[in-house]
């Protein structure tokens, strides 16, 4: 706020130059530029050219042949295999994040000292570049790394270099995305549960509910909406994880080692960047916006059940 | 919930579980930074404090292998931009989208919702395409225009915007301030918090980002930090005290304004976050 007054200029009321339209339009104008040229524009093309066999080398050569690449991609092996990873890492890391994240949340909720440090600790990984931390965990998870064999003692698993190994590319992934999403959920949970109302609680504990019962009765239910948005934003950050899979995939060969780590996401870009197969790669990318915005359309229904 | 002398018990698991996870969190972080000081002999050992040495980051810094100076003002130059265009651009939009009323309005907003809702994915192939016929691959304006105004941030100074009350502009009026003047005089002195959620959010993302830049750019003078760093760990994979130094110079400045405005990110994810 300034603390002059605001000096009286001549009156203006009239002056097409201070309508709400001239200013308005003048004032989203360069948002719709923007828009309209780097996303409008480029939207309807992606929309196009998935229902055209165009390459890069010659845009002006594109043929249109229906739903030639969506028929491609559905019957591409390679694509079922992307499906399936992608599948497999929304199934692993979406329950595992959203549980972890509601269990840490739960106990920095408490008025304990020192809460504010653990949850600056909690955050920090969230916003760290997932191209770094990837550098940091191909490191600690190489063959007879101290981190490798303690997991080969508990949980049997192979003391093998985890990122160039097959089956264990994809956990590594796994991995990687729930050890940096868990403190972003958090937030959001402990934003959550500071909206539930403290006499609920104490109304609770006048009737006698043990802790246990309070969680299940009061916390669960009413963090009922924040769980929908935990879980249908995590499936979708799932279902777009890039970063990592590129990191691993040493020398720019995505999906490796032996397309072990491919996803829809890297699918598309394998082809509509790489190959330079622009039909192809559009139409895979629109199969993926249509699943996410599936799952969007889902989040939106059981939001609205809830009310 | 006040801590009651019978919870005492409960009290130590918290703390345990708490240390626990903050550990798994912590340990590559330390690690990375206690071995970007290390020599290569000495990594994944113990060594006395007077063994760590600066060298890594010397190497990293000045050998011309890297150009780790280049990529630093890349991302700086980045990151600078985009933040600079959503100041501007997104504080406009979200001034006329709250407390303007004209007609289209309607439609830009809906415009904003539903562009928020599709991934920004769908669009990556043809801007790179047009990148390419502009000629504008391996430049600033690949990395830096089309990132220049924001649907989530246009919508959440929008929401901020609404909480002004309507009072102040109309007193304002009566002063004789015009509608752009009230703009600059009312409204953008009062946005400081809205400001500094933008700031931080988009400083980390843009920071951070990795698919645009490393779509848009391949010549190496042009990389940014994220970009550098991968090649990098990518080429000299085995030597792991150099690769920590550039986990550590391209992590620091984001863990760093993360400490200064923790506040406004944390404000920012759950307003963001919550708003469906």
């Amino acid at each position: 706020m300034t603390d002059r007054p605001v000096p009286v200029k001549h009156n203006r009321y009239s002056a097409w130059s201070d309508s709400d339209t001239f200013v308005g339009w003048l004032f989203v104008a360069p948002f719709l530029m923007i828009w309209g040229f780097w996303f409008f524009r480029p939207f309807m093309l992606s929309l196009s050219r998935s229902f055209q066999d165009v390459n890069f080398m010659d845009l002006n050569a594109a043929r249109f042949i229906w739903f030639g690449n969506y028929l491609d991609i559905l019957r591409d092996p390679e694509f079922h295999e992307a499906v399936l990873h992608s599948l497999t890492i929304v199934v692993f890391a979406v329950p595992t994040q959203s549980l972890l994240a509601l269990l840490v949340a739960i106990a920095l909720n408490r008025k304990l000292p020192g809460r504010g440090v653990f949850r600056t600790i909690y955050s920090v990984p969230y916003i760290v570049s997932p191209i770094a931390v990837a550098t940091v965990f191909m490191v600690l998870f190489r063959r007879n790394q101290v981190i490798v064999r303690l997991l080969s003692t508990i949980i049997q698993t192979p003391n093998v270099t985890w990122f160039a190994d097959v089956n264990l590319a994809l956990p590594f992934v796994i991995l990687m995305f729930i050890w940096q999403q868990t403190g972003f959920f958090m937030i959001i949970y402990i934003a959550g549960l500071q909206g539930i109302p403290d006499d609920l609680y104490e109304a609770a504990t006048v009737d006698g509910a043990n802790p246990f019962q309070k969680f299940r009765y009061i916390t669960v239910p009413s963090l009922k909406p924040v769980t929908y948005f935990v879980v249908t934003v995590g499936t979708i950050l799932a279902f777009q994880i890039f970063d990592q899979i590129a990191a691993i995939s040493r020398y720019g060969n995505l999906g490796s080692p032996a397309g072990a780590t491919t996803t829809v996401i890297t699918y598309f870009y394998q082809h509509g960047i790489r190959y330079m197969n622009i039909g192809r790669g559009s139409a895979a990318v629109v199969i993926f916006v249509l699943i996410i915005m599936a799952i969007t359309a889902l989040q939106k229904r059981l939001m609205a059940v809830k009310e | 919930m006040l801590v009651q002398r019978n919870d005492v018990g409960r009290v130590l698991f918290t703390y345990a579980t708490l240390t626990f996870f903050a550990l798994i969190f912590m340990i590559p972080l330390v690690y990375a930074l206690y071995t970007s000081f290390l020599q290569l002999k000495d990594v994944d050992s113990i060594v006395p404090f007077r063994e760590l040495t600066v060298d890594s980051y010397v190497r990293l810094w000045t050998s011309p292998a890297y150009s780790l100076p280049r990529w630093y003002w890349n991302t700086a130059v980045m990151t600078g931009i985009i933040i600079g265009g959503n100041l501007i651009f997104n504080t406009m939009a979200g001034y006329a989208l709250s407390k303007l009323d004209f007609y289209g309005k309607r439609v830009i907003f809906f415009i904003i919702l539903a562009t928020l809702m599709i991934p920004y994915h769908i669009v990556l192939i043809p801007v790179y395409t047009t990148m390419a016929t502009l000629g504008w691959l391996d430049t600033m304006r690949a990395l830096t225009i089309p990132y220049m105004s924001q649907v989530l941030h246009i919508f959440l100074v929008r929401q901020f915007f609404l909480g002004v009350p309507n009072e102040l502009l109309e007193a304002s009026r009566l002063d004789g301030l015009s509608k752009i003047g009230a703009f600059f005089r009312i409204m953008l002195p009062l946005s400081g918090p809205a400001l500094a959620t933008m700031i931080i959010l988009i400083f980390t993302g843009t920071w951070n980002s990795f698919m645009i830049p490393s779509t848009m750019v391949t010549r190496k003078e042009m990389f940014v930090l994220v970009v550098g760093l991968n090649s990098v760990k990518d080429q000299y994979f085995d030597r792991t005290n150099l690769i920590m130094a550039g986990v550590i110079l391209t992590t620091l400045p984001v863990i760093l304004l993360f400490l200064f405005l923790q506040k406004w990110y944390v404000q920012g994810v759950s307003t963001s976050g919550l708003k469906g």
